[in-house]
């Protein structure tokens, strides 16, 4: 068990917390009271099965879905209902699932948009390329044009160019091969350990699991389960996502 | 990370100043209604001032009459401006919307002609 997961039984250095989060769209409610909480230099893991409401969870992590009650707290401070643009500025970032690149853009262009957080085009290429060097190798290409797991390193690439206090990522290894999901969270546990409060919503489980401080089950809705990622955590959710009990 | 503070308190700092909108400032749905509500409004004291005034000699209640008129055109010019106000910025939203799709989709169509012209001029296999 990380310090920073036994830093975050105490709410005080919560960079995120969810408290008593309820939202839904419409007339239906889609999350029903989740609480949730990630320090600094942990990585939760939020999973569950299709339709169990994750990525609303995120959504409204990130600001940009409205809770119809319950808070938002960063930090320690409320701000539930504030601009989603602030807490992007002030340093939540959402990385949606579908990568968000602009694919008809070049890589080093998809890295030029980011220079409105006001840092220079040099730095934000020079964090990118260390990161990512297959990057610096493509980076005339246009993204549209570049494999999954290359798009899903340009995405998180153009995320730590807003220099995150907290990174939200959704289904990072979504249509991607093992092999690179496994580097992909090789990186996001680097991120997480220069001091990011990192929440990633997954469907499959495996590859997330292995560097999580944290992890919760969602199921319609409701945080079932909590805890550190054992082996009984992942026997419980072989049950949940085959619909029978934990042998 | 150009600073030496520590992300996690530069992150609380701005936290800390960061300003809150009151959330009822975001029910634009409910400043529509409004809009339109004093709009019928002003519509319907017009009409109650032009039968008061008609139906007496008194000139007084006819000054009443016109009070009551000038409160239905304030109403009136009010409501239409909140109307305005709150139906045009999700005009305007919804257009814009509708602009960046639909230059996301000739971009694509451009850069898909693009490709396909690169790779026919340097096929040089006889057709």
């Amino acid at each position: 068990m990380s310090a920073a997961y036994e830093r975050t039984k105490g709410s005080v250095n919560s960079l995120l917390e969810l408290r008593e989060i309820r939202a839904g769209y419409d007339r239906i409610t889609v999350l029903h009271g989740i609480d949730l909480r990630v320090a600094a230099g942990q990585v939760v893991a939020l999973l569950g099965p299709n339709g169990a409401g994750k990525t609303t969870a995120l959504r409204v992590a990130a600001g940009v879905h409205p809770v119809t009650s319950g808070q938002l707290r960063l930090a320690g401070r409320d701000v539930t209902g504030a601009n989603p643009g602030d807490l992007a500025r002030a340093g939540v970032c959402l990385i949606p699932e579908g990568r968000g690149v602009f694919p008809n853009l070049s890589v080093r262009d998809n890295l030029l948009m980011m220079t409105f957080t006001g840092r220079p085009r040099a730095e934000i290429e020079e964090i990118a390329f260390a990161r990512f060097p297959v990057l610096a190798r493509r980076a005339s290409m246009p993204a549209g044009t570049l494999s999954g797991g290359e798009q899903q390193m340009l995405a998180l690439a153009r995320g730590l160019a807003t220099d995150p206090a907290v990174l939200l990522l959704d289904e990072l290894s979504m249509g991607l091969a093992p092999l690179v999901v496994g580097q992909l969270y090789e990186q996001v546990a680097e991120i997480a350990r220069q001091g990011v409060a990192v929440l990633v919503v997954e469907q499959f489980a495996a590859a997330v699991l292995g560097i999580a401080d944290d992890a919760a089950v969602m199921v319609r809705g409701r945080i079932e389960r909590r805890g550190h990622p054992d082996s009984g955590l992942r026997a419980e959710l072989a049950a949940l996502y085959l619909g029978s009990s934990p042998t | 990370m150009t600073s030496s503070e520590p992300r996690a308190d530069r992150f609380t700092r701005e936290l800390a100043v960061l300003k809150i909108p009151d959330p009822a400032a975001g029910r634009a749905g409910l400043w529509l209604r409004l809009g339109i509500a004093l709009m019928v409004l002003g519509l319907l004291l017009g009409a109650a001032a032009y039968f008061l005034s008609h139906n007496t000699s008194d000139a007084l209640v006819q000054r009443d009459a016109l009070a009551l008129g000038l409160s239905g055109v304030t109403s009136s010019v009010v409501g239409s401006a909140l109307f305005l106000r709150y139906s045009l910025t999700g005009f305007l939203r919804f257009w814009m919307l509708r602009q960046s799709y639909d230059i996301a989709l000739l971009a694509d169509r451009l850069f898909e002609k693009d490709i396909q012209n690169e790779f026919s001029s340097t096929d040089s296999a006889p057709r």
